[in-house]
């Protein structure tokens, strides 16, 4: 292996203990590292060499327990599988805080009631019904293509960086989170659960429609499950599932059409799209508010030109799948 | 003080798959563990599950790999036993929702792994234990109103009296708070001690609680001198490359680019048992075959692109993030490192330990299933079957409890006011000093190979820093989440068992599995097919042993 030259690099490392500091203080240390050094190493040197009183969570440091995800230059990444070297160079610093939307029991560690709360509440297990046994004595079959249909999000390890990085989480509490998500995803492509159809009708009202579609998540995940992706994914089949009339699903599919017609968005139509004509007199009020602000919402837009071009990218999308993807 | 009837201490594959056997049981229970469930290390476990389930294959196989495995030091009713519930216990997980690897036909997927003589490894990519962690977990907290989950609790102090098991101390990280936890039966299933030594696949985690603890409270250690270095991990953070990159087809090369493993194995090569393999790589480096730095070359690159990175995707990343190497295009570095104990808490099939209401399973345990040397694959097997088997033993022995358990005042204290002490010094050792010196220590002069000379240095150094730890110094004085308090009370509980491991190999005069003498280079059955029980002494461990439970393998030589 090739001799790495080292480098002096300078952590900021973020220190708070709720009740006892009034508040959050940033110290500074610094290492001789040498670039592929992963964040965990050093904070880890820290605690040996340096201050003991540093506080984390960790504990595998080969990114397979997921107990190290903080927030590394804003970044929301696991301590064990991020060097330094890169981060110093693109950012000139190194600055290690906990993760976000969650709260600080101490220094680098959060509180993760609110992350795991979500996570039971998708009701993370096989559901079975009586009437469909699982077959005595012998493991269910299951094709290499069915097990394929996972993607990847068995490789979840629950380190929780997704939902440090969603805003979605940040906006609102009862938005499940890109984990939670993740993992209802994996059940109901499983052939051995039973209740992918009360599951997709469920998490429809249960915050599957307040995703951002940000990608955040994605970007975030140290095991390329792509929170985001699976789900879209749900979606697709929760659309499937109930027919497209759930208020959040029929936004989507109004969305999609209503685009299709002239190119743009048709703001006062995409109200009854969704919501209908009741939901339509319903916002009524919040509707003229904003007319009086912005009088051109009522207005029809214009079409706009090689509208056929548009159409041909949606027959495009709409065809089924060619193989392999 | 809290009051359960059932506690089980440690919440990977064995803490879990017990807690599951005593809620089912009807018997109130308590799980206690420093990680959460999902963090445990069982998750780490890469290469999977063995089970004799294809049609060529057959549970006596299976029985006969694993005797010849131990090197004779098994015990073969108990290897029986075990066999004979691995395909149950596969398809129970299967049915508790793993997402297991599948060949065409829809069946579950097998590959070849060391030491066995048919491909009887179950897997789920290259994240078996991950794979078996999530779905234990799955199962288990549906049941969540029937226990109670003590998540990031540390356990100080198993409790017995009138030769009984009362309950346990555990303190909460969150607020530091030391507490009883009553009860008539405690299930010790805490894992790994790897972290004894310097270079160790386990995570920082494993440092051997549960199983000091035990020792601490009379229970018997049996076989800690057997400790097994995997053959391949990498060289500088210890990262486990799973057994099966091999089983898959990879091979290992020193730097002559010769396929040593021909020399030492001739007829299963790189798939060995893998203190055959651990033994001829460090051979291989010290004859100077090595690659600068000390380590010979994993080859996958033969495999191909698509069979790597589908069979093999967590070592890619492992190997792309740890090493900066690509295993598609370049060889990965590898060097033996401390990997699994097959001693442990002394118990029979039922999980019994030498202290009544004593419970222990997974790798905190010695049934004996594994003897000298444990075949890949097995452990996690271990975790389910006699996870199982102590659960059902626990309820049981806790429904017949006469009497009442209690864990009094004085017994919390006995264990918070050392702590006090440590954090009241103003100068005294630092832990986490005492823990590197440890581990150099273990690694130098009781590692793969072993001698007379080296071990009584070893158990020399060990005894000076358990006397340094008797001043050990606490400077956190927080009460929440204080790291510095674990460091302490781990590098205690690993320093106990270090002790009781080169004792224990000082005194066994012979080699056998992974216990290599070069002054005993062979195996002494006449003196040696025993195992060793280790007691905790004023002095230190005093030793004596057991026989070996036999029943149709006659021992013989151990070729591979």
């Amino acid at each position: 292996m090739a001799v790495a030259k080292t480098l002096e690099a300078p952590i900021e490392v973020y220190r708070f203990e709720p009740g006892k500091d009034a508040k959050p203080r940033y110290d500074r240390y610094t290492l001789t590292v040498e670039p592929h050094t992963p964040v965990l190493t050093a904070l880890l040197r820290i605690r040996t060499e340096l201050d003991p009183s540093l506080t984390l969570r960790y504990s595998c440091r080969s990114s397979i327990c997921g107990s190290c995800a903080m927030q590394i230059n804003s970044k929301s990444r696991l301590a064990c599988q991020t060097p330094i070297g890169p981060e110093i160079e693109k950012h000139g610093r190194l600055v290690v805080e906990p993760m976000r939307n969650q709260p600080v029991l101490r220094d680098l560690v959060v509180d993760q009631a609110s992350f795991w709360r979500h996570y039971d509440r998708i009701e993370p297990h096989l559901k079975l019904d009586p009437r469909h046994p699982m077959p005595e004595g012998k493991p269910n079959p299951m094709t290499p293509e069915e097990v394929a249909r996972f993607y990847e999000t068995p490789r979840c390890i629950a380190c929780a960086a997704c939902y440090s990085a969603c805003p979605a989480v940040e906006a609102d509490v009862d938005f499940p989170g890109p984990m939670a998500l993740a993992k209802l995803y994996r059940f109901v492509v499983d052939p051995r659960d039973q209740a992918h159809q009360d599951r997709l009708v469920r998490i429809q009202t249960d915050g599957l429609w307040l995703c951002l579609r940000c990608h955040l998540c994605t970007e975030a995940c140290p095991k390329d499950v792509r929170p985001s992706e699976r789900i879209r994914d749900l979606k697709e089949l929760a659309i499937a599932a109930q027919g497209g009339t759930e208020p959040g699903s029929r936004h989507a599919i109004g969305f999609k059409e209503n685009i299709r017609e002239r190119g743009q968005l048709q703001e006062m139509k995409l109200v009854r799209q969704s919501d209908g004509v009741g939901g339509m007199l319903a916002q009524a009020p919040q509707g003229l508010r904003l007319w009086r602000k912005k009088p051109e919402i009522a207005k029809k837009p214009r079409a706009i030109e090689d509208l056929d071009q548009l159409e041909a990218l949606y027959r495009e999308l709409d065809a089924p799948p060619k193989d392999g993807t | 003080m809290r009051r359960h009837e059932v506690v089980v201490v440690g919440a990977g594959l064995a803490g879990q798959r017990a807690a599951l056997a005593a809620v089912e049981a009807g018997r109130d229970v308590a799980v206690v563990s420093k990680l959460h469930p999902l963090r445990s290390h069982s998750g780490a476990a890469q290469g999977g599950i063995n089970a004799a389930v294809g049609a060529e294959d057959s549970v006596d196989t299976h029985i006969y790999d694993t005797v010849k495995g131990s090197d004779y030091l098994g015990d073969q009713d108990a290897i029986e036993f075990f066999c004979r519930e691995a395909g149950p216990t596969v398809v129970e997980m299967e049915h508790f929702g793993t997402i297991f690897s599948r060949a065409p036909d829809g069946s579950l997927a097998r590959r070849p792994f060391g030491g066995a003589g048919f491909p009887r490894t179950i897997y789920a990519a290259d994240r078996t234990g991950l794979a078996l962690l999530q779905a234990i977990w799955e199962r288990l907290a549906t049941e969540a109103t029937r226990f109670t989950l003590y998540q990031e609790w540390d356990l100080t102090r198993i409790v017995v009296r009138d030769g009984k098991v009362q309950g346990i101390v555990a303190f909460d990280r969150k607020n530091g708070r030391f507490e009883g936890i009553a009860a008539p039966a405690v299930v010790i299933a805490t894992g790994p001690s790897g972290r004894i030594y310097a270079r160790t696949t386990n995570a920082h985690s494993c440092t051997g609680d549960g199983v000091a603890t035990a020792y601490e409270a009379g229970a018997l250690l049996k076989d800690m001198e057997f400790v097994q270095f995997h053959p391949t991990a990498l060289p500088d953070s210890g990262i486990l490359i799973t057994e099966g990159a091999r089983g898959e087809g990879g091979i290992l090369k020193n730097s002559k680019g010769e396929r040593f493993m021909s020399k030492y194995a001739p007829h299963v090569l790189d798939l060995a048992s893998r203190d055959v393999v651990s033994r001829a790589i460090v051979t291989e480096v010290s004859e100077g075959n090595g690659f600068e730095g000390g380590f010979v070359h994993l080859e996958l690159m033969h495999l191909g692109k698509e069979r790597i990175e589908s069979r093999l995707q967590e070592i890619c990343d492992f190997c792309r993030n740890f090493a900066g190497v690509d295993p598609v295009t370049q060889p990965i570095p590898v060097y033996p490192a401390a990997h699994y104990m097959m001693g442990g808490i002394g118990t029979n099939a039922k999980g019994e330990a030498s202290v009544p209401g004593l419970f222990a399973a997974g790798e905190a345990a010695c049934v004996s299933i594994h003897g000298a040397n444990r075949l890949g694959g097995n452990s996690l097997l271990e975790t389910l079957v006699f996870g199982k088997q102590a659960g059902l033993a626990a309820a049981a022995f806790a429904a017949q409890a006469t009497g009442r358990p209690t864990v009094t005042d004085s017994d919390v204290e006995a264990s918070q006011a050392p702590i006090r002490a440590m954090m009241a010094r103003d100068h005294g050792e630092d832990p986490a000093q005492l823990r590197a010196e440890m581990q150099a220590t273990m690694e130098r002069y009781v590692g793969i190979y072993r001698n007379d000379a080296d071990m009584l240095e070893g158990i020399k150094r060990i005894r000076a820093l358990k006397q340094r730890y008797a001043n050990v110094r606490i400077v956190d004085h927080s009460q929440v989440y204080n790291l510095n308090l674990t460091d302490a009370l781990e590098v205690g509980h690993m320093l106990e068992l270090a002790e009781v491991i080169v004792v224990g190999a000082y005194a066994r005069t012979e080699s056998r599995g992974a216990h290599s003498r070069i002054d005993y280079p062979k195996r002494d059955d006449a003196r040696w097919m025993r195992h060793t029980l280790a007691r905790k002494g004023p002095e230190g461990p005093e030793l004596s042993y057991s026989p070996v439970a036999y029943t149709r393998w006659e021992p013989k030589e151990r070729v591979y």
